[in-house]
């Protein structure tokens, strides 16, 4: 597991295959969440922390329970229930050991069970990662951060969608197109913006 | 009356220039660039610029006229992005495409953010990079300008003998060297390369750019940052060792001029603040300088202008003059 | 009957999952590429739409509340499984299209949303024609905007060529043009509720309603 690995995958998640701006994985709550900039920067982290765990723990679930027993046709309902109770285990525990960070963070983890970015990160991980129910060497090592830069590049799309749609605010924007449309029109163009990054090589 | 009670975005402080002689000054001083560009290119580098202007101000016009608003073309503002637009693409472009570009600024980028002042990204680049992606065979073929000046009969016809841009060559790895393209320094000032019409003759505008940094109608950070910080890292993590790029090769090449003194300092889609202009500058050099070195293209000046104006309102958020006697 | 009627077609029109209540995004935009994928992502999603809602409708006295989402995805994940080993059996060419898609069907807001704000408190027979009239719906929504792209972005309709000569406009094949066809979409829509002063506008969009 070598470093240029890493960086590849850095660069590819949060830039070239965004989540968000080129897979369209977390749409509803990108365009839903990004009205002001602070729920949309909790809602990233906490998207991005349980995009991390969920890649670990459903890399753990592929590797040790489908493959050795033969039940890789079992991955969507194993993977959404295993996401489902962590996601809801999560929010019980910070909810009980540190109201601060629920007030952050934690009110968003429910949300989060059927944001497609965290399944899709999960099997997404299992098609890359495995071949033929053969593990990839360093492919735990490569889940969790293909995971974790998962969560960064829909922090970052959040970051940006977030700042540009407060100060929209306070234009007059023709009025068919306020708020959701108009929303979808500023993702359009910054998808073609983070089209710069296409072909990168090395 | 409507129009009346709605507050338009910041800076409502403003002096006295009016919007209009702000953008006919800065639409006349890139005059020269496009002479260049025709006088390099032939006569289908001005038909790209009248089209491209036209469509601009004809689809402003419209869209006022249908949403009934005050019509403001006479502003410049639309003729402007127009111009930039054309000085964008290459001369060899069919004419249909300055025209889908045009109505894609206008139509898209400009007025469904609310018009004048509300856009988030630049429209020339936005459109540019909407055509880019969809017929990128056009948008990187390039006429040969040495084709085109053995002699003026030349500047009529239409010859479609193409070349790669500098950059180009450079990226595909088939030259090594300046000396390797045949051409000098002083080609690249004057402009006698393939390349997209404006961006060209570094001579014209830089005569511009002095210009409108003198008026005081651009400031010098943005400007500096960018090339400093493309030219810096280019010099630094030069294609054969470290400090042994070309500092003069990587700002004369490709679009930096145009871009880093017309583009990035539109006043809509930059930061407010100096000290928010010279971050946006060098913010821009380095996606700039990355996508040239590791990207798919081979320029990167304009993706790296449309990146940052997305991060511009965290830019205005987060880097702010400070209150006087407040520490 | 009347009533199944008006079940059926309350999906299909103003209670439209895409244009209505703005749900299921990413499949929507993601497969939009061409109608026959359309079709194809339409055609499954009502499928797992139609079987979680008829057996959340019959189990719905045995489901207690407090566990009830936890059951929802269950049932619609079985759902999901079965329509992904048929597809991988009959339709492999589609199946390598959607690509990841097919199993994110189990997160696709309509159908969970559906089971919450329906099926689990209505009988079988509403069930069904509430699931067909959204699956029908959601068909025809990503149909619009799979015809818009595929004829713009490709130049063809279900496949076959349309004029010749005509480059065609690639970048709505791509996300950028998924993106503005949803955005100018919606824009229409909302310009004609406008117009027809129905205060149906479309200002909030995503998961948070079906939570």
């Amino acid at each position: 597991m070598d470093v240029s690995k890493l960086m590849a995958i850095m660069i590819s998640m949060v830039f070239i295959n965004n989540f968000i701006l080129s897979k369209f994985l977390g749409l509803c709550s990108f365009i839903g969440v990004s009205k002001e900039t602070k729920p949309a920067v909790s809602m990233g982290l906490a998207v991005t922390f349980v995009t991390t765990m969920s890649s670990i723990i459903t890399w753990l679930i592929y590797r040790y329970l489908l493959i050795p027993f033969n039940m890789t046709y079992l991955r969507t309902i194993s993977f959404i229930l295993v996401i489902a109770s962590f996601v809801q285990l999560v929010e019980m525990v910070v909810r009980k050991a540190s109201p601060g960070l629920y007030r952050v963070f934690g009110i968003y983890l429910p949300l989060i069970t059927v944001n497609c970015a965290v399944l899709g990160v999960a099997v997404l991980n299992s098609e890359t990662f495995f071949q033929n129910g053969h593990t990839i060497a360093g492919s735990f090592l490569m889940s969790a951060a293909q995971g974790f830069f998962a969560g960064i590049g829909y922090l970052l799309a959040m970051l940006l969608m977030s700042g540009i749609r407060e100060r929209l605010e306070l234009i007059d924007v023709p009025r068919s197109l306020k708020d959701v449309p108009l929303a979808f029109i500023i993702a359009s163009l910054m998808s073609l913006a983070f089209m710069g990054f296409n072909g990168f090589s090395r | 009356m409507a129009d009346k009670l709605t507050v338009g975005t910041s800076p409502h402080i403003h002096g006295r220039e009016l919007t209009s002689k702000v953008m006919w000054s800065v639409f006349l001083v890139l005059a020269p660039a496009g002479l260049a560009g025709v006088w390099i290119f032939g006569i289908p580098a001005l038909k790209v610029i009248l089209v491209s202007t036209l469509t601009c101000v004809v689809t402003e016009a419209l869209i006022q006229k249908l949403t009934r608003k005050k019509i403001i073309i006479g502003d410049g503002s639309a003729a402007l992005t127009g111009l930039l637009l054309a000085y964008n693409l290459s001369s060899s472009v069919p004419l249909w495409m300055p025209i889908i570009g045009g109505v894609f600024a206008m139509a898209i980028c400009k007025h469904a953010f609310g018009g004048l002042g509300a856009n988030i990204f630049n429209p020339a680049l936005a459109a540019r990079a909407f055509l880019l992606a969809s017929w990128p065979k056009h948008m990187t073929e390039f006429i040969n300008p040495a084709l085109v000046h053995n002699g003026w009969v030349k500047l009529f016809s239409a010859d479609t003998v193409t070349s790669a841009t500098p950059l180009v060559m450079l990226k595909e790895g088939k030259v090594q060297s300046l000396a390797g393209l045949g051409l000098s320094y002083w080609d690249l000032f004057l402009g006698k390369r393939g390349g997209c019409i404006g961006e060209v003759c570094i001579l014209a505008l830089l005569i511009g750019a002095a210009y409108l940094l003198w008026k005081k109608y651009i400031w010098w950070q943005t400007p500096t940052g960018f090339i400093l910080a493309l030219g810096g890292l280019s010099w630094i993590f030069g294609q054969n060792g470290f400090f042994k790029g070309d500092f003069l090769f990587s700002i004369l090449s490709g679009g930096l001029i145009l871009g880093s003194f017309f583009m990035a300092t539109d006043y809509v889609t930059s930061p407010l603040t100096r000290r928010g202009q010279l971050l946006f500058g060098i913010s821009c050099g380095a996606i700039a300088f990355v996508i040239r070195r590791f990207g798919g293209y081979p320029e990167g000046v304009s993706y790296s202008i449309l990146i940052m104006n997305a991060a511009v309102p965290l830019i205005d958020r987060y880097v702010r003059q400070k209150r006087y006697g407040v520490k | 009957m009347k009533s199944l009627i008006k079940e059926f077609t309350k999906g299909i029109a103003i209670e439209n999952p895409t244009f209505g209540l703005v749900l299921g995004l990413c499949p929507t935009l993601a497969v939009s590429t061409s109608l026959i994928n359309a079709i194809g992502m339409g055609v499954a999603a009502t499928f797992v739409l139609l079987g979680s809602n008829i057996i959340i409708s019959a189990v719905r006295r045995l489901i207690p509340a407090q566990i009830r989402i936890p059951c929802f995805i269950v049932i619609i994940a079985t759902f999901v499984t079965i329509n992904e080993l048929m597809m991988k059996a009959f339709f492999p060419a589609l199946n390598q299209a959607l690509g990841i898609f097919v199993p994110l069907i189990v997160v696709n807001c309509i159908v969970l949303g559906r089971a919450e704000a329906f099926a689990c408190k209505r009988p079988v027979l509403d069930s069904i024609f509430d699931a067909l009239g959204m699956g029908v719906g959601f068909t025809l929504a990503l149909c619009i905007i799979a015809a818009v792209r595929e004829v713009l972005g490709a130049g063809t309709f279900l496949g076959f060529g349309l004029v010749k000569g005509f480059e065609p406009i690639t970048v709505f094949i791509l996300a950028p043009g998924a993106l503005l066809t949803m955005g100018i979409l919606i824009g229409i829509v909302n310009y004609w509720h406008i117009k027809l002063k129905t205060s149906k506008e479309i200002t909030k969009a995503g998961c948070d309603g079906c939570k």
